[in-house]
């Protein structure tokens, strides 16, 4: 098994831990159940600027929730716009390269109907990467992802660049970078402002502080605020609080 | 052959004698001369001069040797339809190994036959084709005796051919004339070493390889496949589904053959022949190897679906042929009935490259390696699907990434201001927007490989964080004391 917490049905998600006022120190838990539980998600990034971002969180999150094979999919332009996927930055992400299979085509069309196949895979998780484009991704698109996803019990992740529109994902996040935590002039690990935009089976809205953790390759919360920004005093903590707190 | 070049171009003249010419020492000389210039008594080896003044009407163009040659590789492709080993025989000859293809044709002769008649359809107006057990034979046939049906003993055939026919040196030739030693039957049994003494070492061994005595060994046009399929069609198959239908019998064919041999196909090629004359070909990779025919078919379908268009089956095929153009020994591997629910299905994730790369190209489905160079634009690349080795950059123990997760295609020029030199950046200007930099870690630097790229100067990199948290991989390139001022680059973005 993945987790225990994975088989969680989507019902007793929305009627424990996702209500809001609820005790928040327990939320992240839940929604991070539901996300890896989730067929079909999208991640979208908060400003543009926040796309490395994104696409760091969905790898995270596709990473932490499957032992199958990885397939990133996307349309040659994204690569050439954001830049190609760096293998030792994968690497130090703790992403296994093993697993990790990258396509890279000529049309978005081409990179939805590679992340669908991929789905074919057991335990898969397709992310695919959906640009801007004059012709946006319709909601009959990804309701067929949706489909073909929970058919074949495999995961899809879509990383909406393009700021997303009607969609049939279970969860759509909205991304941003944070500021690392830790010494005023080092540069920490990877922190992510995770702002639950949508959710199918219960509230939406929250927030939360998320850092990676490379080596157990999962999100550890940290602190929640319910309108997406940053708690109050959250820099000015010292790690060492903060750690037994995320321990 | 070259006249027919021309003529197929619609370069010769419709109603005058034509002819080629090279220059021979310090005159021209004709090499090739058309019915009507044969006619008028002009044979290769005259002076243009001399043929000028026989037909003054007559028209000459140069000799073109290399087109000759491009023109014999191409019928040699479309000779591919009757067998896959085909050898060239310059200047205007082709060896086809057809033993075990005949079948496909009725038989022997009526492939010569038809290997004739589509030839001169195509406007080639001296074919002659001749089917022997050696290519040596073959070769005296076709030339010396083309009506004949070679049928019998090789020595009672070849005897009554002129020497000419063994294809011997140039002086050879007419020497055994001047010895009144004009056919083949009359060196059948002279003494070998004085005979190869004034013949020259060929004679005696050309004549031996007529008669199969000694090998001769070829070089094919293209290595033959250790396997193939082939089907020829009573009809032309004009649709995608009438080829995919064949494509499907082949590939059963294929699985056949390929049966308790112990051998699975890594590569497939598959050649349809047009009408048309022209050949199309498809080739696969394929991740693991292959031995079930139904798999096979999924992959070509895939690929052919996606190109359907880049055929362009005017006329239709005549003939098609599945090559399994490398095989490897299947190495047998135990089914785990004990495995773990969630281990990798090694075999599941294959076939979904497969897939993948059928539709859209081998280049574009791969896996990315790190591999151990310093310059960073070469240190991530792109490789093949497939096993690979423990991971050869685990993350830094501290659990914070020293590598961005994208690089850029090239680094980008940024403005960027520095407080004291040899330091990172107090804020910069990429991509027209501006940032200020709230922490900084570095220098790293990253020194150019001198042997690969003298020019490029010494990289100082820092990993920039802005006041946002979005993080940067930047460098700075030169150094301030330097003549030149040190410029600043954004290489990569992390996550």
């Amino acid at each position: 098994m993945i987790d225990d917490r994975a088989a969680l049905p989507p019902g007793l998600v929305r009627a424990s831990a996702l209500t809001p006022g609820a005790r928040y120190d327990g939320g992240y838990a839940a929604a991070e159940a539901a996300t890896w539980a989730a067929p079909l998600l999208e991640i979208k990034p908060e400003t543009s600027a926040d796309s490395a971002a994104a696409l760091a969180f969905a790898l995270g999150c596709a990473a932490a929730s499957t032992r199958g094979l990885l397939i990133v999919t996307g349309p040659d332009h994204v690569f050439q716009e954001h830049g190609a996927l760096y293998a030792e930055g994968l690497a130090h992400f703790g992403l296994d390269l093993d697993r990790l299979v990258l396509v890279r085509t000529r049309t978005q069309d081409d990179a939805l109907w590679a992340a669908e196949q991929a789905l074919s895979a057991p335990m898969a998780h397709a992310v695919c990467l959906v640009p801007p484009s004059r012709k946006p991704l319709t909601l009959l698109a990804t309701r067929r992802m949706l489909l073909a996803a929970e058919r074949r019990g495999a995961r899809c992740t879509l990383l909406r660049l393009d700021g997303g529109g009607a969609s049939a994902a279970w969860m759509r996040w909205t991304i941003a970078a944070a500021p690392s935590v830790g010494s005023k002039r080092e540069v920490g690990s990877p922190v992510f402002s995770a702002r639950l935009e949508r959710y199918r089976f219960g509230p939406a809205g929250l927030a939360w502080m998320l850092h990676w953790n490379v080596h157990e390759r999962r999100f550890v919360s940290d602190r929640i605020a319910l309108d997406g920004r940053l708690a109050p005093g959250f820099a000015h903590r010292s790690p060492d609080a903060r750690r037994s707190r995320a321990a | 052959m070259p006249i027919d070049r021309l003529t197929r171009a619609g370069l010769a003249p419709p109603d005058r004698p034509f002819a080629l010419y090279a220059k021979s020492g310090a005159s021209f000389v004709l090499t090739a001369v058309d019915r009507r210039a044969a006619h008028a008594g002009l044979s290769p080896g005259r002076a243009l001069a001399d043929a000028r003044a026989i037909r003054p009407d007559i028209v000459a163009a140069e000799a073109d040797p290399e087109a000759d040659a491009a023109l014999l590789d191409r019928i040699g492709a479309y000779c591919e339809r009757f067998t896959p080993t085909i050898v060239l025989d310059p200047p205007d000859g082709l060896f086809l190994e057809v033993a075990g293809c005949a079948h496909l044709f009725d038989g022997e002769a009526a492939m010569a036959q038809t290997a004739r008649a589509t030839l001169k359809a195509q406007g080639f107006s001296a074919v002659n084709v001749a089917i022997a057990d050696t290519p040596g034979a073959a070769w005296a046939f076709s030339r010396y005796a083309p009506t004949s049906s070679p049928d019998g003993d090789l020595l009672t055939l070849l005897s009554p051919l002129p020497v000419a026919a063994l294809r011997l040196d140039a002086g050879a030739d007419a020497l055994l004339d001047r010895f009144g030693l004009r056919t083949i039957g009359q060196i059948l049994h002279a003494p070998r070493a004085p005979f190869t003494a004034r013949a020259g070492q060929n004679a005696m061994r050309r004549l031996d390889q007529a008669l199969g005595r000694v090998g001769e060994a070829l070089i094919p046009r293209r290595p033959p496949p250790p396997l193939f399929a082939m089907r020829r069609l009573m009809e032309p198959v004009l649709t995608l589904d009438g080829v995919l239908q064949v494509v499907e019998d082949l590939c059963a064919d294929l699985a056949d053959k390929l049966e308790g041999r112990g051998y699975g196909v890594r590569r497939l090629g598959l050649l349809l022949f047009g009408v048309d004359g022209k050949t199309r070909s498809v080739r696969l990779g394929i991740s693991r190897l292959e031995t079930v025919g139904s798999a096979m078919m999924r992959l070509l379908k895939e690929r052919l679906s996606a190109q359907a268009e880049t055929f362009e089956a005017e006329f239709g095929f005549e003939a098609a042929r599945l090559e399994a153009l490398e095989l490897a020994p299947l190495a047998p591997h135990a089914v785990d009935l004990d495995a773990a629910p969630d281990a990798r299905d090694i075999q599941a994730e294959a076939r979904l490259v497969d897939a993948l790369a059928a539709r859209l190209g081998q280049e574009r489905v791969s896996r990315l390696e790190v591999r151990a160079v310093h310059a960073p634009e070469r240190a991530s690349g792109l490789a093949r699907f497939g096993p690979i080795g423990p991971a050869p950059s685990a993350p830094p123990t501290d659990g914070i990434p020293r590598r961005p997760l994208t690089l850029l295609p090239s680094p980008e020029p940024i403005e960027a201001l520095a407080t004291v030199p040899d330091g990172p950046p107090l804020r910069f200007r990429w991509r027209r927007v501006q940032r200020n930099v709230a922490r900084a870690e570095g220098p790293e630097r990253i020194a150019p490989n001198w042997l690969a790229a003298s020019d490029s100067k010494t990289r100082d990199y820092y990993r920039i964080e802005d006041e946002a948290g979005r993080r940067y991989w930047l460098y700075r390139e030169g150094f301030y004391d330097a003549p030149d001022p040190p410029r600043w680059y954004m290489h990569g973005v992390f996550g």
